[in-house]
């Protein structure tokens, strides 16, 4: 059922793109960077999330990708991407159980080269956001860089530095708990909000509940005085705080 | 994946139900999500018009509008799957305020998206210009009536037959100068059981029946030379030609008559009599009425109440409105109470001091359908010496006593918190009565006023009714000013908030054997009754009954004279669904509840008891806010 159901969400998809012109090299292009002082609420935001074969960046490789993009806190469905990748490594047993793709799906798809090509298109000069996105550009970069030499432009911001920083500054009414261990799994994450979740992993799903979890953070930014991208940017670095959380949550996003 | 997961959301709310998954497939992919934190201003009034129309996902929001005098009025509640801002889509400045009221998601969908959709789909042009609040009200009824189970092919005459197409047309009438004899005269050669006596203008003054000539001049040997006016009975009671003979039938009950007078545009136009009616119909509350009236032991008085229940099953198949279904059975009752009470005064010989029997609760306000609790007490009046007060303790412990066990025979349980005149607090002289009031007024603690809310609907029954009076008296006294007292009525009643306005489906029991369903009576009809008591006590209306406080209020409470047409209707509405769901458990032999499964409604019953919850929620708000310093 999970195969019929993805199959048929990504033809859809695929389908309505298939007269697109041909791939372009997939470069990254120096992605216009958003001007600092807009507003967080007129920014352009990308939440992409992968499902990856295992977390060693050296061996293991992407699955699948989905991505939804934000305009300031309104997510838009009817701009999407999802894409199931042919990965170059082979899909570990551990893993099958987990995102529920299983080799033989993966046979006929799209090489990853594709599918960053058009990832990079859909991404355009917006702010990529991703919950632990750290590990999902660890893996899109080492690819980018194998094809054209250089990594994605865009800016980026971590959802879970964004949680981090809120539960230790935000105060009053819609202050947050101090973030727990736990809250780096995302499904833990969004049960806190009662954002609803579904049992299985799924890039597309994940990157929505991802950009449901963006989306309860902008007005308590806003209250806590974050109002432009700039400050956005500064406070939700993915690479802040040197990773930490890589060491404590052992596949936090996947 | 998200398609689905929207599809699925919109397939259960109209009027997007009524598109094929095709177009829901277009509706999905064209949509965006947003969302609210509550407290946030999503749309302000005089603002720029939005351009979407907001599909409510989870949580709510309020619609209000500032008035020219710069006062915002809440206008409406919308839950999920409800919309928002459609009507700002048409101009250029948006109408009203909306803001969320709850932490709230909602779906967008663009103007010129939606416009497409009311283009192409009839369904939803008519959905979204549906109208408002009583319109629903008169085709749930229509709804409700059309139910074959209950309105068969029975003629529904006492409600929908007037007087005056029943009433003798020709009125046999005496001048007011005529003799007995002459009177007694027209009434033989017209062959009619009574006459109308008039004065010089033809306007009746009295009427003069059988029974008088018989209990008033024959028996007692009088003259019959003497004026008829020394025998007529006094006051007519007149139903208007146009009433239903549901009227006259009630009138006759309380008025303990069989004659009442037909008037058109103020003059008399007739005579309608309890013979008229039972020609009419078979199985009138009359008939219930005299054989209460007949009986002189509890034995004989078990049958008879028996069948008093199924009074409410035959007066809804006659199309009856709740609030007439239990102004009868309430009239019926208090003959029932009444006749025990006598019995017992019979059989125990006179009280040694004047006293009312007054009962509270929903028989004080004449809301009873199926046999409820008793809810009754005593006021006697004060006692001269100890001697006299201890023997009115006596005796009316032992009356009370009686009472209490001869109403359990005829179907009406004991008092489980034992509020009843067999319980020694509660059978007291009127001093002590003044002061439990007082003290549960200038004390109001949880207990204080749980009993203010049960005993301050009392009305008196049997008795000397003077004494019921002057406790209500000293009742609206002690209450002038006592804002405090009523701030804690007020916060009590606003914290029990109507199960749906802010979520899709009606919130219902989450566990237990009621699971999934509503309970009526606390979340329907409690809220109505709280709110219209708090408003009786804030204006010291003497009426108990909630449809009589609402007349009452009409023009003597803002709140009241804004939304009596409303709060009319919704009562009834909310009674009406009661006494179906009960009518028909009682009729499949299943025990008698007030818990209704919302899903088993009909949509529009759905939808009217959602417009009546909202209704609870904008007066609730109304109060919190009047109150709002006393509101914790």
């Amino acid at each position: 059922m999970v195969r019929s159901m993805l199959e048929s969400f990504g033809v859809t998809l695929r389908g309505a793109k298939r007269e697109a012109a041909p791939a372009p090299a997939c470069v990254p292009s120096p992605a216009p960077a958003p001007d600092e002082r807009t507003p967080i609420r007129d920014a352009g935001y990308v939440v992409i999330d992968t499902e990856l074969t295992g977390l060693n960046e050296k061996k293991d490789s992407i699955v699948s990708l989905g991505a939804i993009r934000m305009r300031g806190g309104v997510i838009e469905f009817g701009h999407t991407l999802y894409r199931i990748v042919n990965p170059a490594a082979a899909l570990t047993a551990e893993s099958v159980v987990i995102h529920q793709i299983t080799p033989s799906e993966v046979q006929e798809k799209p090489d990853i080269d594709m599918v960053l090509a058009e990832f990079l298109r859909f991404c355009g000069g917006d702010i990529v956001v991703g919950h632990c996105v750290s590990i999902d550009l660890g893996f899109i970069n080492r690819e980018l860089r194998r094809i054209s030499g250089s990594c994605l432009k865009n800016r980026a911001l971590d959802t879970y530095v964004i949680f981090e920083w809120l539960g230790q500054r935000a105060s009053g009414e819609r202050a947050f708990e101090k973030p727990s261990t736990k809250d780096y799994q995302l499904h833990e994450l969004a049960r806190r909000f009662d954002i609803p979740v579904s049992r299985a992993h799924n890039a597309m799903m994940d990157a929505f509940i991802t950009a449901q979890v963006f989306q309860r953070f902008i007005p308590v930014l806003l209250e806590s005085g974050v109002h432009t991208v700039g400050e956005l940017l500064s406070i939700g670095n993915p690479f802040k705080g040197g990773d930490a959380y890589r060491a404590v949550g052992q596949g936090c996003n996947l | 994946m998200l398609v689905e997961e929207i599809i699925n959301f919109f397939k259960e709310i109209p009027p997007f139900q009524f598109l094929d998954e095709d177009a829901l497939k277009a509706v999905a992919a064209n949509l965006s999500m947003e969302f609210y934190p509550k407290g946030t201003v999503i749309l302000k009034q005089d603002g720029p018009a939005s351009d979407s129309l907001r599909i409510i996902k989870k949580g709510g929001v309020k619609i209000s509008l500032r008035s020219d005098s710069g006062e915002d009025v809440v206008i409406d509640y919308r839950g999920e799957g409800e919309t928002f801002g459609l009507v700002s889509l048409m101009g250029e400045r948006q109408k009203t305020t909306i803001a969320a009221v709850d932490d709230t998601i909602c779906y967008l969908l663009k103007k010129h998206d939606l416009f497409r959709l009311i283009d192409s789909t009839p369904a939803f042009t008519e959905y979204f210009l549906q109208s408002h609040f009583t319109k629903y009200i008169d085709k749930t009824y229509r709804e409700m009536r059309n139910k074959s189970l209950f309105y068969g092919s029975s003629d529904h005459i006492l409600f929908t037959t007037q007087v005056g197409e029943l009433a003798n047309k020709e009125v046999i009438t005496a001048p007011e100068r005529s003799t007995i004899r002459e009177a007694a005269q027209v009434m033989t050669e017209r062959g009619v059981s009574s006459v109308i006596i008039v004065d010089d203008r033809n306007l009746p003054v009295g009427i003069v029946t059988d029974r008088d000539l018989r209990e008033k001049v024959v028996s007692r040997g009088r003259d019959t030379a003497e004026p008829v006016k020394s025998i007529m009975t006094l006051p007519l009671i007149r139903v208007d030609a146009r009433d239903y003979c549901f009227e006259a039938v009630l009138k006759m009950l309380k008025y303990n008559i069989h004659h009442v007078l037909v008037i058109r545009d103020g003059a008399l136009k007739g005579i309608l009599t309890n013979h008229d009616l039972m020609l009419l119909q078979g199985k009138s509350p009359l008939s219930f009425a005299k054989d209460i009236e007949s009986q002189q032991t509890i034995e004989g008085l078990i049958p008879v109440s028996q069948k008093v229940n199924s009074i409410i099953s035959f007066l809804l198949k006659e199309g009856a409105r709740a609030s007439n279904i239990t102004k009868i059975i309430t009239e019926l009752n208090d003959r029932l109470v009444r006749k025990v009470l006598e019995i017992a005064e019979r059989k125990l010989g006179p009280a040694p001091l004047p006293f009312c029997w007054i009962s509270f609760g929903s028989e004080g306000r004449k809301e009873q359908t199926f046999k409820t609790d008793q809810d009754n007490a005593i006021i006697y009046a004060e006692p001269l010496s100890p001697e006299e007060d201890r023997r009115a303790r006596d005796y009316f412990a032992e009356y009370a006593a009686f009472v209490r066990e001869g109403l359990i025979r005829c179907g009406f349980p004991p008092c489980p918190a034992g509020y009843m005149a067999s319980t020694p607090e509660w059978c007291q002289p009127l001093k002590t009565w003044k002061k439990y009031f007082s003290s549960w007024i200038a004390t109001p603690t949880a207990d204080a006023v749980l009993k203010s809310l049960i005993f301050f609907d009392f009305r008196p029954i049997y008795g000397d009714f003077s004494l019921a009076a002057e406790l209500r008296d000293a009742l609206n006294d002690m209450l002038e000013g006592q804002k405090v007292f009523l701030g804690y009525l007020a916060n009590m009643l606003v914290k029990n908030t109507p199960p749906v306005g802010f979520l899709k489906s009606f919130v219902v029991e989450k566990s237990g054997e009621h699971k999934d369903e509503l309970n009526l009576k606390i979340k329907g009809i409690t809220p109505l009754v709280d709110m219209l008591r708090l408003f009786a006590l804030e204006r010291g209306a003497k009426e108990t009954s909630t449809i009589e406080r609402i007349e009452a209020l009409r023009e003597r409470h803002t709140m009241v004279k804004e939304y009596a047409d409303e709060l009319e209707h919704a009562f009834e509405f909310i009674m009406l669904l009661r006494i179906h769901h009960q009518v028909k458990q009682m009729e499949t032999g299943e025990t008698i509840d007030n818990f209704i499964n919302p899903n088993h409604l009909s949509t529009l019953e759905k939808k009217t008891l959602k417009e009546t919850f909202h209704l609870i929620a904008n007066i609730q708000n109304l109060i919190a806010e009047r109150y709002k310093a006393l509101i914790w």
